[in-house]
């Protein structure tokens, strides 16, 4: 092991060990004519003397269904011209990004997330969560495939595999949240934050030919979520 | 915990998006058919219980093809666009523009350089809503 990984691990289990916390969460969120219902198990792991910082994993279902929703060129190499750590911070190439306009897009997801939370009192906690790798299914949908004053009417299902990477690298849909917790109760909360999802469809050919051909389009969604929480 | 229902209804409330129709002032563009040569025409009805009545018609003048409404009138709807496509279905299309006004002569000039032996149909689409209101086959 790595002595800078040893030192990490050393200072977050540190003196008192470690706790865990398991729990199940139903989560809706709405956005612009758009939303979400998501289910969720997590465990999570209190650690450091004082317990206020846990780290943790789980599985999350998540149930996308919209209206004529835009989606957007989506593989890196074309949106931004580089597929490398630094993707993140380079601009997107405009003339590259092509749409697809989908009437009633639906997704639903199974992804394994990862989750980070600091707890400020026992009833009130801070965290963040975000899908790591999973699938997809949905039903085949009819788009728009719109590029500049040439289009074409395509259908596309949601893309199967789901892998966070890094930024448009990203593939299929994968969901993430930041929230605030309450807990009225020792097994009772409530959630209220902001849940921010990639959905990917993948055209039935590829309508995109120009840098490259491509068949992968993905829709970022920002949302206002609301969920309960109960500790198991 | 009613603050919280309210704050997130109210987030709700002010995500929902203002719809813009097209104008319906009637419009008579400057396009003189009898200085163009007529290549195709066609007669423009309603689809899917939308009103759409008039002939679209296919000209060239001056090695630019044009589409003409002339005359049009549709019912009114968000978004709705000009579309000339080589199918029925619209599976490949050239978009015209915004629909000018719901009423009047109104041309279009077709952008690109396209075999226009492979278009025969004008579509008015609601494009934001993935809706066709009216559709030409042309001879």
């Amino acid at each position: 092991m790595k002595p800078g990984l040893a030192a990490l691990l050393i200072l977050l289990f540190s003196i008192d060990g470690i706790s865990q916390k398991s729990e199940l969460n139903a989560t809706g969120a709405v956005g612009n004519t758009e939303g979400t219902i998501s289910l969720l198990y997590g465990m999570d792991w209190e650690v450091g003397k004082e317990k206020k910082i846990a780290i943790g994993w789980g599985a999350r279902f998540t149930s996308y269904f919209g209206a004529n929703q835009y989606y957007i060129t989506a593989p890196a190499e074309i949106t931004s011209g580089d597929t490398g750590p630094l993707v993140i911070f380079k601009e997107n190439i405009e003339e590259n990004i092509d749409t697809f306009l989908i009437k009633s897009p639906q997704v639903n997801s199974l992804n394994a997330f990862i989750n980070l939370r600091y707890k400020f009192s026992e009833k009130i906690m801070i965290g963040f969560n975000i899908d790591v790798i999973g699938f997809s299914l949905g039903g085949s949908k009819n788009g728009n495939y719109i590029n500049g004053y040439e289009g074409a009417m395509e259908r596309a299902t949601p893309t199967p595999f789901n892998l966070l990477l890094i930024s448009d690298n990203d593939k299929g849909s994968l969901n993430s949240e930041l929230y605030l917790k309450y807990y009225w109760n020792v097994r009772w909360g409530v959630k209220l934050g902001a849940q921010f999802l990639f959905t990917e469809y993948t055209t039935d050919t590829e309508v995109q030919q120009f840098p490259e051909p491509n068949d992968r389009f993905r829709n970022k969604s920002l949302m206002g979520a609301l969920g309960v929480s109960f500790k198991l | 915990m009613k603050k919280i229902v309210g704050i997130f209804l109210l987030t709700c409330l002010f995500s929902c998006e203002v719809e813009e129709n097209t104008p319906s002032k009637p419009i008579d563009d400057d396009f003189d058919a009898s200085m163009a040569t007529k290549l195709k025409m066609g007669t423009l009805v309603g689809i899917g219980g939308h009103t759409a009545t008039g002939t679209a018609t296919l000209y060239e003048e001056g090695g630019q093809k044009f589409v003409v409404l002339d005359p049009y009138e549709s019912q009114n709807g968000p978004d709705l666009k000009v579309y000339l496509s080589k199918n029925v279905s619209a599976s490949s299309y050239i978009n015209l523009g915004p629909l000018k006004s719901v009423m009047g002569k109104q041309a279009y000039p077709v952008p690109g350089n396209p075999n226009i032996n492979e278009y025969g149909y004008v579509h008015i689409w609601c494009e934001q809503y993935s809706v066709e209101f009216g559709r030409a086959q042309l001879q």
